[in-house]
């Protein structure tokens, strides 16, 4: 057993020198291809001319591949750990194929289904990367062989079960995949078809017939010339001096929509601009490594005019919106080109995390290439509302950089003069995150959530569909340009049918025309020609429900069947697609009373309320019994309702806020009740419901918890009724746990009304019960109290809380029932503890401390443990405390008003015995250190203590 | 305290108004074969006092006791486990909970607690009472599935445990469960039973009560001896001593709906009902359930009703709370009645008045 270990661990090791090899070997290759990469990638964009012209290069670079390859020729059995690696570095598009092709079946075919067996598909890199394709992207199919993992003897020599080395097989598959591809480059260039693949070479109408330049333009003018006309606001501060004064070469470079030479023209533009206007300045002594601060240079010197363009560019960013298809990309290239940008484009395909994408926006916007054709960039973020996740990351750039920009603009007008002085570098730093090239931002649903901050700051544009004239007038074009027959009938039909849609157009035409089939009429109706899913947003679906489709002058004689059909065809699949009904049924809800519908009697509400009460049953039945096939429903509801209420002006329409308010404020509240249940005792609050504690209960019980014969004075001033009514009160609050607390008023109004004196703190009830009665214009009939009264009962409740506590606390140890009734008794305020103060010794300390927390609203904590740990203790403890007890005597001075306010309060109620007062008095005055935080207030009573006395 | 804590009867002795119910239940306890009970009733007619009232009649004071306890369960699922947290009341004796609170999974609450008390059953020693009693709370609002999980557990665990259910509609507890329970119909109590706990209490306060007065509290009260002894109080509170022409507290909620049917009857249009709907939402996010809203509205509005409409008015009425019932978004349904009463008034007033 071990010899075959030991051998495998030889080839082990021989393996992995053979990896390292590989990587080593491979790493120059990936580095020169990533340098071509990164060369072609300028020139990618500028025009499809370009690539040809790259191509003679990777011609030569492939055959330098094959010279290295065979070097070290893998002269083991052909593992796949081997095979890892070399994916793994694979930048060409032949490597993939190395190890499938053991013999000559159907390992690689550009079918799936050519092959049996499991498949992998292959995409050969496509333009700037090896050049190797075509640019086409082609797309082949290759069998996945199980490669058996074969731990024998390293077999050096061509033995194996194939009849040739591996090597050679090798080689030989690179150079079918290098043939393969270079007749696929040859191809595009000759355009012969080739026998095998006849559809991959031809090239989509879409882009084939593609606006090039902006007169070519097929939306609607209006929108095209306002994207062009911000477009042109940027030329002052990205094309340095201001155009329109300047120079007469650049205006006609700028007519001329060629884009090419345009952008050597504004380099010598800039320096021309330079030279002519800022020679005082001197900065710009013409060294190659400037070129990067020229392009802000401009910017920051011209102070005076970045300051012009910031106030004529309040909106740095640009929304274009619109249903697909419409050409709103297209407009950004072409106007971009056309003001002579280069075009940056980040679509959802691209990785959009936020760093990522901030880093290619800085890229674009403030970099600016060494090469010579060094054009400004513009950058246009496609499909921004796209992905959630993602898209929000490069929301958030922006509006960062936006954010960055407003507060370098304060900064920058300070700075104006300084800026003058030629002191500009300081400045330029700071503006580092700014935006300083126009951003296109492209959409389809203007309000997807991740949008609406974007929405604030940016220049929507919301693309309306091109007249229908010019779509078919396009059309003709190009299908006569195609060769294909048509008619403008069919083409108007086509073009009403997809709403405009350009590019399902031009795919339909072109997918007919594949089929040698002729475009009829017919063909449109019989769903021959796919129609695309549309979503729309929610609010072109109430939108949609709430106005009527204007019909055609012709036809508005009378309303054909087939019309209302088609209308209620398109909403039902409207609906349907959205698929949101819930959201849908609470917009029509909230919004259908607005519409200025005639209905005199009241009957079409009647029946659109049925019809959404329909809805609501309808939901509930699915949710409940899962069937969500009832579903397919929904539409039809909505079909009513558009019946019963579309009319043909626009309707203004509102996100329904209205009943989700209320499901939050209803829970909410239903919390609060509960929460405020669990904190009352048992025995009452299992007689209370949730359900009915406002339907019948809170009225009344505001009206008690508010009496209107309490007056606000002291309680020894009151007589021996309104004791009686304040105790009661005082209990009520208690067991309700009712409180008041400090809360910032700006919510009681009322408040305000009844005492002016108030300032922002004001004491409510905690928790906030009469919230449940202050309806919208309503004035609840209960009497609100004066602000003293509240104080006086904060005070007397937390007394009646912490003597309750305290009574707690002395029943529990001990069950017997002699104390149960003595509890009570105290709980009803006829302190006769003095019988028990009798009976024994033991019990003597207890009933004590029992009398004392009873007299002593503000004992805090500290002492009570003090006091009930001096009651567990012997009588000699209690002595101790008497002594240090006498000298505290002082304590209770009544030198804050509160204090005062409180012993009256006891006093007063709790009628205290005399007699027992005397007995226990001396000692119990002494003992007692008195102090409390009274939170919110200033009456704590400060007072040095030594640290023994807590303790005790 | 209040006098509604203060004045409730602690055992069925002393119960003032369901006399007759009180003495067949104290007959169910000395003869010691107390069956499940379900407790039915409008609220505020005091199923709950005489839960309490039996509870004490069959274990005695100590049934008082009760702690509150935030109990969690883990129950297994199939495949997974569910985490549930409900508050409960609980003493030696009994357990008292309110099963609809856990919302969707109170099945398995009502399971789990139920074979929990099982389990541990308390052993007497003098083999008096072998069981435990489990009081449920708002049985009509357990999903089906808990009710159904219900009966069977209710039988096979008859001899360990006994159920108390209380709800306000029997109609919505399944047939089964009814029939294996002693049904007990809690009356509202009629205006003369009013009158005299009032008088009662108002003996036990030393008040002098001006002839009448009670009467009038007690028609105030819609029934609802809770309400009346608030109201009792509440007036005790604002002025006393009393007099005959004393204004008793409203119920700010039945003001405001008031306001809204007044407002109904002024104006009929779709910018009225717009309004309206405002204030539907101030009442229904105050926690005031859309069913009463509905009918203390229908009550408004029959006040003010042509005789001829009436009829017409409260089939609608009926109508649209049975949808409001099937349905979830009760604000529709709400809507869609007022919308309704509105179309019909109009209609009348143009037939009528030209």
């Amino acid at each position: 057993m071990e010899f075959p270990d030991l051998d495998e661990l030889q080839w082990l090791e021989m393996n992995q020198q053979e990896e390292e090899e590989e990587v080593e070997e491979d790493y120059p290759v990936e580095l020169q291809v990533e340098e071509r990469k990164y060369e072609n990638e300028d020139q990618h964009f500028e025009s499809e001319e370009a690539i040809p012209s790259t191509q003679p290069h990777s011609h030569s670079q492939i055959p330098s591949n094959e010279k290295k390859r065979p070097r070290s020729p893998p002269d083991t059995d052909y593992d796949d750990e081997c095979v890892r690696v070399r994916v793994r570095v694979n930048v060409r598009p032949e490597i993939e194929i190395h190890h499938q092709n053991y013999d000559n079946g159907n390992y690689l075919s550009r079918y799936a289904s050519e092959i049996d067996g499991d498949c992998v598909p292959i995409t050969a890199p496509s333009g700037s990367g090896s050049g190797s394709g075509s640019g086409s992207g082609e797309r082949v199919y290759a069998k996945l062989d199980n490669v058996v993992k074969k731990f024998n003897m390293p077999t050096i020599s061509s033995s194996g079960l194939i009849s040739k080395s591996v090597c050679v097989l090798l080689q030989n598959a690179e150079q079918d995949a290098l043939l393969k591809a270079l007749q696929a480059s040859s191809e595009d260039q000759n355009t012969v078809l080739p026998q095998e693949t006849p559809v991959m070479t031809e090239k989509l109408w879409v882009n084939k017939y593609a606006p090039r330049s902006f007169t070519e333009l097929l939306g609607d003018e209006q929108t095209n010339r306002e994207v062009l006309s911000w477009l042109k606001q940027w030329d002052a501060a990205v094309f340095g001096n201001g155009i329109r004064n300047t120079e007469d070469e650049v205006l006609s470079a700028l007519r001329r929509h060629s884009s090419l030479p345009l952008h050597q023209k504004h380099s010598s533009v800039s320096f021309l601009g330079k030279s002519r206007g800022h020679t005082s300045s001197g900065k710009y002594t013409g060294t190659s490594s400037m070129f990067d601060q020229e392009n802000n240079g401009p910017k920051g010197i011209d102070g005076l005019q970045n300051k012009m363009q910031n106030a004529t560019l309040d909106q740095k960013v640009l929304l274009l919106c619109g249903p697909p298809g419409l050409g709103k990309t297209t407009l950004a290239h072409v106007a971009a080109k056309h003001c002579g940008y280069h075009v940056v484009e980040i679509n959802a395909s691209d990785d959009r995390s936020s760093s990522t994408i901030e880093a290619k926006i800085l890229d674009a916007v403030q970099m600016n290439s060494v090469m010579a054709h060094s054009k400004p960039k513009c950058l246009v973020i496609d499909e921004i509302d796209g992905a959630l996740g993602d898209g929000k990351g490069a929301v958030e750039v922006i509006l960062k950089m936006i954010a960055a920009e407003k507060k370098s603009c304060v900064g920058s007008e300070a700075s104006i003069k300084e800026e003058q002085y030629g002191k500009k570098s300081s400045n330029k730093g700071r503006k580092a995150v700014s935006l300083s090239r126009p951003m296109i931002c492209i959409c389809n649903d203007l309000y997807a959530p991740s949008l609406r901050s974007l929405r604030h700051v940016a220049k929507v544009h919301v693309f309306s569909q091109p007249t229908l004239n010019r779509v078919v007038n396009r059309l003709k074009y190009i299908c006569s340009r195609e060769g294909m027959k048509t008619s403008s009938i069919a083409l108007t039909a086509l073009a009403e049918y997809t709403e405009c849609d350009i590019r399902s157009c031009l795919n339909t035409l072109q997918f007919l025309h594949k089929k040698k089939e002729s475009l009829n009429l017919v063909a449109l109706s019989s769903q021959v020609i796919g129609r695309k899913d549309m979503t729309r947003s929610i609010f072109d679906v109430w939108k949609e429900v709430f106005q009527k489709r204007k019909t055609k002058q012709s036809r508005k004689c009378d309303v054909s069947p087939r019309e209302t059909y088609d209308t209620h065809g398109s909403l039902y699949s409207l609906v349907s697609y959205r698929g949101d009904n819930e959201l849908i049924f609470d917009g029509i809800h909230e919004n259908f009373l607005q519409q200025h519908y005639h209905d005199p009697l009241l009957l079409k509400t009647v029946h659109c309320l049925n019809a959404l009460g329909v809805s609501d049953l309808l939901h509930q039945y699915v949710m409940r019994s899962h069937n969500m096939s009832l579903c397919a429903y929904y539409p039809s509801i909505i079909i009513t309702i558009h019946q019963l209420l579309a009319r043909v002006e626009t309707p203004t329409i509102e996100w329904p806020k209205s009943i989700k308010r209320y499901r939050s404020l209803l829970l909410e509240k239903l919390e609060r009740l509960r929460s405020w249940q669990t904190k009352i005792a048992p025995y009452i609050s299992r007689h209370l419901s949730v359900n009915s504690f406002v339907e019948d209960t809170i009225s009344p019980f505001l009206h008690i918890l508010f009496p209107a014969d309490v007056r606000p004075v002291a309680v020894q001033l009151l007589s021996d009724k309104e004791k009686n009514g304040l105790a009661q009160l005082v209990g009520t609050m208690v067991s309700y746990s009712l409180t008041y607390k400090n809360t910032k008023s700006d919510s009681s109004a009322n408040n305000l009304a009844h005492n002016g004196l108030m300032d922002a703190l004001s004491l409510s009830l905690d928790p906030p019960i009469p919230g449940f009665v202050n309806f919208k214009d309503y004035k609840p009939a209960y009497y609100e109290l004066a602000s003293a009264v509240k104080q006086l009962l904060v005070y007397e409740v937390e007394k009646q809380k912490i003597v309750q506590e305290s009574t707690a606390k002395f029943i529990h140890p001990t069950d017997c029932s002699e104390r149960d009734t003595t509890a009570a008794r105290d709980k009803e305020r006829r302190p006769e503890s003095t019988e028990t103060h009798k009976a024994a010794f033991d019990y003597y300390n207890k009933d004590l401390t029992k009398n004392k927390s009873q007299k002593d609203v503000c004992k805090p904590h500290i002492h009570r443990s003090a006091s009930s740990l001096g009651s567990s203790g012997s009588s000699a403890d209690v002595k101790k405390l008497k002594l240090i007890g006498n000298v505290k005597k002082p304590s209770i001075g009544s030198f804050n008003f509160f204090d005062r306010f409180k012993k009256m309060g006891h006093k007063g109620c709790d009628g205290v015995d005399s007699s027992e007062e005397k007995l226990a008095g001396a000692e119990k005055d002494g003992r007692h250190l008195l102090f409390k935080f009274n939170e919110g207030f200033t009456n704590a009573v400060k007072r040095p203590v030594r640290i023994r006395e807590f303790l005790l | 305290m209040l006098w509604v804590d203060k004045y409730r009867p602690k055992n069925l002795d002393k119960v003032l108004v369901h006399e007759e119910i009180a003495e067949n239940l104290k007959k169910l306890v000395t003869e010691q074969d107390c069956p499940h009970l379900l407790f039915y009733g409008p609220p505020g007619s005091g199923k709950k006092t005489l839960i309490m009232a039996l509870l004490r009649e069959m274990f005695g004071p100590s049934a008082e006791k009760v702690r509150v306890e935030n109990k969690g369960w883990k129950v297994d699922a199939g495949t997974r486990t569910i985490e549930i947290e409900l508050t409960t009341l609980s003493s030696t004796h009994h357990v008292e909970l309110n099963p609809s609170d856990a919302g969707f999974q109170d099945r398995y609450i009502v399971q789990e607690i139920i074979k929990e008390m099982a389990r541990n059953r308390p052993i007497d020693t003098k083999g008096k009472r072998g069981f435990k009693v489990l009081v449920l709370n708002e049985v009509d609002k357990l999903s089906k599935e808990a009710q159904h999980s219900l009966r069977r557990t209710m039988e096979k665990y008859s001899s360990s445990c006994r159920l108390i259910l209380c709800c306000n509609s029997s109609s919505k507890v399944t047939e089964a469960v009814r029939s294996r329970c002693l049904n007990v119909r809690v009356n509202a109590p009629n205006n003369d039973e009013i009158v005299k706990v009032l008088e009662f209490i108002g003996k036990k306060e030393n008040l002098q009560l001006p002839p009448g007065f009670s009467a009038r509290v007690a028609v105030k009260s819609n029934r609802s001896l809770r309400r009346a002894i608030l109201l009792f109080e509440a007036c005790r509170v604002q002025q006393y001593p009393f007099t005959n022409t004393q204004a008793i507290p409203p119920m700010d909620w039945e003001e405001y709906v008031t306001e809204i049917a007044s407002d109904i009857m002024k104006e009929q249009s779709p910018k009225r009902l717009f309004q309206v709907r405002g204030k539907f939402y101030e009442l229904l996010v105050n926690c005031i359930p859309p069913e009463i809203v509905l009918k203390r509205l229908l009550s408004e509005l029959l006040k003010k009703l042509d005789a001829e409409l009436k009829h017409e008015v409260c089939h609608w009425a009926a109508y649209y709370e049975h949808r409001m019932r099937l349905g979830q978004k009760a604000i529709f349904h709400l809507e869609a009645f007022v919308a309704k009463f509105m179309s019909i008034y109009k209609g009348f007033l143009i037939a009528t008045f030209g």
